[in-house]
């Protein structure tokens, strides 16, 4: 008898949680709250669960891309695909980063593993802000929010790039070494040994997914959930009366993309609804800080990096974004 | 053999993740969050939580035939993976990031997806947004509208034509009614916010929640639409400010079916299209309450 339980202990240990999801499941069809709950809070639980269903599809895709890299990347690879000199390593990652149709929610994961395995902070960081900004999805609904209108789509482009490269090559400067928490001690001069077989190394991508995804999903619930909030809450009236200025319709447009936290193939829809309250610069600074940086990706960074090392980019971002803004306004 | 609580739990988990999503598309409910468009996209993200969860199966006891899982050879600790493996020993941090992971899905069960309210229009800069829409329309002079053309089919996410499209603004142009289908909501929208002159005295049928503002006159409130690109996050509002006897008897959040005549009138100075009611009845919330944009292809 316990030999044979002990043969089927899985099948049976998934049976027991097949069994226990689905009571769950028919329990939630006839759950009926006991008591009312506000509208808003409704509200709220409804937009925190629609960002979060709609980021899923894209974290766990960047989760396996990340077990993909951990398993089948060596760090010689790296070393020899990233180019030694500095500023090249660059330009390379923000060309790679436009290439790569990622999405904010599932770079996080991406880099990490990238960090992990030899890549410069700074040449991650550069395909970290191009890679959700630059992409075919993004320049169409941009193309077609405003008005089928190139300019737009392309100065968001244009100027995202040079934005990127700039953050950059800032990091460059400032930051050294991997950044990564210190919680989790970072690979000296391991790699996986690469005579194992493919499928246990496809098991092993898997399995790494599955850990990576439990590590960034509850910074990207707490995100969602923040971000949700703010819609919740917070009125945009009260922001669009406060900003006349150009500094201030920069600051406050930058202040929206931030803690809205959309997705960069939505928020051009959103930034053009906000074309007749702000200049063109405003429109343009919601439009690029808000793929680069948002709350959601702030905190999933947390989970992945160094606190200062955040709050550094963070500020690094920003300021990049303001000044360039300035300038372009002062041109447009 | 050894039981690992935390490779339990996290099983479970994924496969909640999984059963939430299928039991949202299941019952539809996912129509009150994402735009159908992207149904494919979760739908998958169902599938490979189910996968995730019969892969992390294998985890939770711990036998020699299954020595190879463990594939981060944690020689002295000093594991390569930098991230948790969910063997480290459970401590309160670990509860509340299980608890955190786990928040979604109880709420994601047991309670009801709401659809958004006049409370969401409000946050999102109501008459303030409204009222400039045609303003910002005009001032790129283009066809804006081309892409928040809406359509009704829930199952069949379809990308029309140019053509199609031109068809639809000539069947506003012609037709004795206005009549504001959810396929055709926001074309006719846009097209009539950008002109509001050239639709002056057309009559139209639309229908939608009611939406109020304190600016307000009382016989005045705003027929109002939501419609949503990708998810209920980034909904946009739509929406015609209207006016009859009853309306300050109307409550906010209420679904109206109406009839009146377009005009034009000016709200804190901007100009902007106004439907003057002649008839009106309450309605039910429909099935679809939200419009959702398609691409038109541009050739």
């Amino acid at each position: 008898m316990s030999r044979i339980l002990r043969q089927h202990i899985i099948d049976i240990t998934g049976m027991v949680i097949l069994t226990l999801t689905l009571l769950l499941l028919s329990f939630s069809f006839r759950f009926q709250l006991p008591f009312a709950l506000s509208p808003s809070l409704l509200n709220l639980n409804t937009i925190f669960l629609s960002i979060l269903i709609e980021a899923l599809p894209f974290v766990l895709i960047g989760v396996l891309i990340a077990g993909v890299i951990q398993v089948f990347v060596t760090e010689e690879h790296i070393r020899r695909w990233i180019p030694n000199n500095k500023y090249l390593a660059i330009i390379m990652s923000c060309v790679i980063g436009a290439l790569f149709p990622a999405c904010e929610c599932g770079i996080v994961p991406i880099i990490r593993r990238l960090v992990g395995k030899g890549v410069p902070i700074y040449a991650a960081i550069g395909f970290m802000l191009t890679g959700p900004l630059i992409n075919p999805i993004v320049i169409a609904s941009t193309y077609m929010a405003f008005g089928n209108d190139v300019k737009i789509a392309g100065l968001r482009m244009g100027l995202g790039f040079i934005i990127a490269m700039i953050v950059a090559f800032v990091v460059s400067l400032i930051f050294k070494g991997k950044q990564l928490k210190a919680s989790v001690p970072s690979a000296q001069s391991h790699s996986h040994p690469i005579k194992e077989p493919f499928s246990t190394r496809f098991w092993n991508t898997l399995i790494h997914s599955i850990d990576e995804f439990f590590d960034m999903g509850k910074y990207l619930i707490i995100g969602a959930f923040l971000a949700a909030f703010v819609q919740t809450y917070l009125p945009a009236k009260t922001l669009l009366e406060a900003g006349s200025g150009t500094v201030s319709s920069i600051a406050i447009m930058m202040g929206m993309a931030y803690v809205l936290s959309l997705c960069s193939e939505a928020d051009a829809f959103i930034g053009a609804s906000f074309s007749s309250f702000f200049p063109t610069s405003a429109i343009l600074s919601f439009l690029i800080l808000g793929p680069m940086m948002d709350l959601k990706n702030t905190l999933m960074m947390l989970s992945v990096f160094r606190g200062r090392f955040v709050i550094g980019i963070l500020a690094v971002i920003i300021a990049t974004v303001f000044i360039t803004m300035m300038l372009v306004d002062g041109l447009l | 053999m050894k039981f690992h609580v935390q490779h339990a739990v996290r099983a479970f988990i994924l496969l909640a993740f999984s059963v939430m999503l299928f039991k949202l598309h299941f019952t539809d409910e996912i129509t009150k969050f994402i735009n159908p468009k992207y149904q494919g996209l979760s739908q998958s993200a169902s599938v490979l939580f189910l996968i995730l969860f019969f892969i992390q199966i294998t985890r939770i006891w711990s036998a020699k035939r299954h020595t190879h899982h463990y594939h981060c050879h944690h020689e002295d600790h000093n594991h390569d993976c930098s991230h948790d493996h969910g063997d480290s020993p459970f401590n309160s941090k670990k509860f509340m990031a299980y608890a955190i992971i786990i928040f979604p899905l109880v709420t994601g069960f047991l309670l009801p997806a709401k659809v958004l309210d006049a409370s969401i229009v409000d946050k999102k800069g109501g008459m303030a947004i409204l009222s400039n829409q045609n303003k910002e329309k005009k001032e790129i002079n283009s066809v804006q509208e081309d892409l928040t053309i809406e359509h009704n089919r829930i199952t069949d996410p379809k990308i029309i034509s140019e053509k199609e499209f031109e068809q639809f603004k000539r069947t506003l142009e012609q037709s004795s009614t206005i009549k504001m289908n959810d396929d055709v909501y926001s074309i006719f929208y846009g097209e009539i916010s950008t002109d509001p002159e050239k639709f002056k005295g057309r009559e139209i049928e639309l229908k939608g929640f009611v939406y109020k503002e304190d600016e307000f006159n009382q016989d005045q409130l705003v027929i109002s639409r939501f419609s949503i690109t990708h998810c209920v996050a980034d909904a946009g509002i739509i929406g015609f400010l209207s006016e009859f006897k009853e309306a300050a008897s109307i409550e906010e959040n209420t679904w109206i079916k109406a009839k009146g005549t377009l005009d034009i009138s000016t709200f804190n100075g901007t100009e902007l299209p106004i439907i003057k009611i002649t008839k009106w009845k309450k309605i039910k919330q429909p099935k679809q309450p939200y419009l959702y944009p398609i691409d038109v292809k541009v050739y």
